[in-house]
């Protein structure tokens, strides 16, 4: 094919005209190989300079268009658009910066112009290596695997469930709930908890779009956004196998307690009456809070940061359940004694201060101690302790709930393998972005919701579950085709010696072996176009489209020239 | 039966980092989405932080792509300088009035290259800045902003105070500026409402113990923020008022705490990001945290924590803490952990006060017909069901006027926000 490249430099009013010499970068260009036509213009952005490239482009048959004129964070998009409207493919065309990069950034005329020559120039070089990229569709099934049945994984499916949408939600108890369903109520406003979960545990029963595989588990995913394959164990029936065909899968598989039996000070498992919040919640759920002996407690301690040393981070949610235990002992059993000890009060947002500051009165302490030691002493706990004033202190109580760190459950770390995803270092589900994607994940089409992505609350965790089903409801529609990067990489088959070097580096889990061929092969659905593998490569074998070797090479030998 | 089809477009008010990922992300269901913003840029509070904790991500580089998509965006209308004023309706089918203030520069004509303000005889203090430093009547708020247009502060431009300037057109090559622009009365059909319309700071006149405003080099937390931002009013250098750098700097945790009756939950993790910031401009710096409770909940947040204590902050376990002058210095007193009275010098103290409503919030709650909690703060109408829904249907909060929030949970709630639309049966399409 005969390259005809048309070269339009944009005068942006005053802003490139008065700071760079166009007419001699006219001039160092023109004879440049394929360059059929170069001309100026006052505005290219304008709706005047669109309808003359369009008009360019026809006039003169031009086959790759080079633009020198401002970032292209500012009009990247406005040219190739210009380019589709002329009929040419938008990826034959390159932008060249020649205003904040030249023009804007030195009074000296004579440089700015040098500079300019320079990345035209790398512009042109690089435009006659581009190749037409055209976007693909893909089919897309719009089901979705949930997988874990607590509050996070319920929420999902309810809202997620309809008539074109099927969801199947995956538990590997028998029963659904997760830890919620032990709790009676939630804070800090003291509604039903228990009885609201069951509430929609009856409505995902009654949901004819979700179908619940209970006492089942993940054994492995295949396949990518729009079109993955799992493969479901369901021990209940002698481990039978099921297939299911999904486009997206959410990951709230929740969080479970930090054991504290390893910390002796605490006695847990030794000392009777030493009991964890969650024991705690399913006593008092079952009606009746008492001790060992069967009697009820006259005083309990509430020991707060158990473990939080050990794991490394703030559990979050431990101080606001500690003090609606507090409500829990002071409601049930009148003139009861209640210390909660704790190193810092986490009580973030607007409603938990007040929550705190209406638990508080008669026969409730706070207090901010370290260096807790718990030991037998007659038919009572004794409690050691440094705090604030007294440097050794202690007191006396029936009984003692720790308050642990909450850890990812023990699947955690299988189901990232399985999806490719990361784990930051405290075990929790990585999320795609700490601040801009709390719910997606590095692998398109896999969410984390709960718990499981970190130590959060009821009201949190639902935020969440919500927020995935925004990110699928807009992103995998029932009947609409996904439309994947077209920028991605590509290994040459007679090139790729068949180390496997690329297999290691790629985020996206992207790259497979052929066996029988002993060359890698990118999955281009699932690539995003990283350039990992292009760099690792060590026989030149792999290449990023629109980023070839040849493409960057001409760029930066005209740039540096 | 009802045959009425339900409104599928979506008002989004508010164009900080929550409504922008809102409106994006309806925008990619094929939403229209008409993004309702106040003052004339969009990015909110987020533009205003240089770097993000924990990870200490440039807050520009992270939102920008977000709002130059936005910008381009074919499915997203919006309406800068522009305000709510009137809602009517019900999920499905609002009728909305909004009242647009002319920015008095034409958006598609100006290429946004900054050439009117130099001529523009008029010198304001830039809040943006936090006043730190000075504008023209012809401004935008800060280098980088999106849209790069500027607008006309007609209260303060010599040509809208009658007298015979301009200055500016004669200065714009692209016939972008334009007297003549008149305040326009919109009036939309939307099917659902998203509201994020951010939050304010505590005012330090209700404290006046910390000596703001009075002493030189008290600093707030968001004036700190600009001055170390490097597109702020000293490009990044942090230096006392005498110029000199300082060698010691307290930063007063809870500030406004006791009054406003809660934990604004994420200034324990900014202040912790200001020792970063602190010691990477002068490394020999002394910094010591006043705070009360260490609250940095989460799973990565104490590993920050821990980094910050590496760099040898001092944490003070401090109540009723006082500021005052001292020679050349700032004295602060206070009560440690036990209770005993005592004291410490600094060169310069930074003070991180309350998250609070924005002043109008309960005006817009009257509009929307949303309820507000005992703080002023937009009311969820039940925790366990959703924190984006409230007692009227089809509107929906998000972001920090709901409560102070971190960007993450900000984020969420977007997200959240727009999944409920799309799952009701209102919000839902055909």
């Amino acid at each position: 094919m005969n390259r005809k490249i048309g070269v339009y430099i944009c005068e942006c009013g005053p802003n490139i005209a008065e700071k760079v010499d166009i007419d001699r970068v006219i001039e160092a260009v023109s004879s440049l190989d394929d360059v059929a036509v170069v001309e100026r213009y006052k505005l290219l952005c304008s709706e005047d300079g669109k309808k003359f490239l369009v008009e360019q482009i026809k006039k003169h048959g031009i086959t790759h268009l080079v633009v020198a004129a401002c970032s292209p964070r500012e009009h990247l998009k406005t040219f190739m658009e210009v380019c589709e409207n002329a009929g040419i493919n938008p990826y034959l065309f390159q932008l060249a910066n020649i205003r904040e990069q030249c023009a804007w950034i030195t009074d000296d005329k004579d440089e700015a112009t040098k500079k300019a020559i320079r990345l035209t120039k790398a512009a042109i070089g690089r435009v006659h290596y581009h190749a037409s990229l055209d976007k693909k569709q893909i089919e897309s099934n719009p089901d979705v695997l949930v997988i874990g049945g607590g509050v996070a994984g319920i929420e999902v499916s309810l809202q997620l469930a309809s008539p074109d949408r099927k969801v199947y939600l995956i538990e590997k108890d028998s029963l659904l709930g997760g830890l919620a369903k032990n709790f009676e109520k939630t804070f800090p406003d003291m509604q039903p908890c228990s009885n609201f979960i069951q509430q929609k545990i009856e409505d995902v029963q009654k949901n004819n779009n979700i179908e619940v595989l209970a006492d089942s588990e993940v054994e492995e995913i295949l396949g990518f956004f729009g079109n993955f394959e799992v493969t479901v164990k369901k021990k209940a029936e002698d481990n039978c196998i099921v297939n299911l065909d999904v486009g997206a899968i959410v990951l709230a598989t929740g969080s479970t307690l930090f054991d504290p039996k390893d910390l002796s000070q605490y006695g847990y498992q030794k000392l009777e009456n030493v009991i964890t919040s969650l024991e705690f919640e399913k006593m008092n759920l079952s009606g009746k809070i008492s001790l060992k002996n069967g009697k009820t407690p006259k005083s309990v301690a509430i020991i707060h940061c158990v473990g939080r040393d050990e794991k490394g981070y703030c559990s979050e949610i431990c101080c606001m359940y500690s003090i609606k235990f507090v409500r829990y002992l002071k409601d049930k059993i009148p003139g009861i004694n209640v210390s909660n000890l704790y190193s810092d009060l986490c009580i973030p947002g607007k409603s938990y201060q007040q929550f705190y500051e209406k638990t508080q009165g008669k026969n409730i302490s706070f207090t901010r101690v370290a260096d807790i030691k718990i030991t037998k002493k007659g038919n009572q706990l004794n409690i050691e302790f440094k705090d604030e004033k007294v440097n050794k202190n202690n007191m006396s109580v029936d009984m003692v709930i720790l308050s642990p760190a909450l850890e990812p459950t023990s699947d955690t770390s299988r189901l990232a393998g399985f999806t490719r995803i990361s784990q930051g270092n405290a075990g929790f589900f990585s999320e795609g972005h700490e601040k801009l994607k709390p719910v997606s994940t590095s692998t398109e089409g896999v969410f984390i919701a709960g718990c499981s992505q970190s130590p959060k609350s009821i009201a949190d965790t639902i935020t969440q579950a919500e927020a995935v089903t925004g990110k699928i409801f807009t992103s995998l529609v029932p009947g609409k085709k996904i439309e994947p990067e077209v920028k991605v990489s590509h290994i040459s088959e007679a090139l790729c010696i068949g180390c496997k070097t690329c297999l290691d580096v790629c985020s996206y889990g992207c790259i497979n072996f052929d066996e029988a061929k002993k060359v890698s092969v990118v999955n281009e659905v699932i690539c995003r176009g990283c350039g990992n593998c292009v760099a690792a490569c060590p026989s030149g074998a792999a290449a990023l489209k629109h980023f070839t070797f040849n493409q960057i090479y001409q760029e930066l030998k005209e740039a540096v020239q | 039966m009802n045959d009425k089809k339900n409104n599928s477009d979506i008002l989004v008010i508010g164009a900080g980092i929550s409504g922008i990922e809102a409106s994006l992300m309806l925008s990619k269901s094929g939403r229209k989405v008409h993004l309702v913003e106040k003052t004339s840029i969009t990015g909110g509070s987020v533009i205003k932080f240089e770097e993000v904790f924990s990870n200490m991500e440039c807050s520009t580089c992270m939102v920008a792509p977000l709002q130059q998509e936005l910008l381009q965006d074919k499915n997203i209308n919006l309406l800068t300088l522009a305000e709510v004023k009137d809602v009517k309706g019900s999920f499905g089918d609002f009728k909305v009035k909004i009242n647009k203030k002319a920015r008095y520069v034409d958006m598609v004509n100006c290429i946004g290259c900054n050439a009117c303000f130099e001529p523009c005889p008029v010198n304001l203090k830039n809040d943006f800045e936090e006043g730190l430093s000075e504008r023209k009547a012809i401004y935008v708020p800060c280098s980088g902003a999106l849209p790069n247009v500027p607008m006309i502060d007609t209260e303060n431009c010599l040509h809208f105070k009658g007298k015979d300037c301009k200055a500016c057109q004669e200065a714009c090559m692209f016939e972008a500026i334009d007297f003549g622009q008149k305040d326009e009365q919109i009036e939309l059909n939307v099917g659902a409402i998203i509201v994020s319309t951010g939050f304010s700071t505590f005012d330090l006149k209700n404290t006046p113990q910390y000596g703001y405003g009075k002493i030189d080099d008290v600093y707030t937390a968001f004036e700190l923020e600009r001055l170390y931002a490097s597109n702020g009013p000293t490009e990044g250098k942090i230096l006392l008022k005498s110029g000199k750098t300082p060698k010691s700097v307290a930063i007063i945790h809870c500030v406004g705490r006791d009054k406003t009756g809660y934990c604004s939950s994420v200034c324990c993790m900014y202040s912790l990001k200001f020792n970063h910031y602190l010691k990477s401009k002068i490394p020999e710096v002394d910094i010591s945290e006043f705070y009360t409770d260490l609250v940095i909940p989460g799973k990565s947040h104490q590993k920050f924590y821990e980094k910050m204590r590496e760099k040898g902050t001092k944490m003070i376990r401090a109540k009723d803490a006082e500021v005052t002058k001292q020679g050349q210095k700032i004295a602060i007193k206070y009560a440690d952990g036990s209770g005993k009275k005592t004291s410490n010098t600094v060169d310069m103290v930074v003070l991180t006060p309350s998250i609070v409503p924005k002043t109008d919030a309960s005006d817009l709650a009257k509009i929307l017909g949303i309820t507000v909690d005992d703080y002023g703060f937009f009311k969820e109408k039940d925790k366990n069901v959703s924190s984006v829904v409230t007692t009227k249907p089809g509107v929906f909060i998000v972001g920090c006027s709901h409560g102070p929030k971190n960007i993450q949970s900000s984020v969420s709630q977007a997200s959240a926000a727009v999944g409920k639309i799309l799952s009701s049966k209102e919000g839902r399409l055909e």
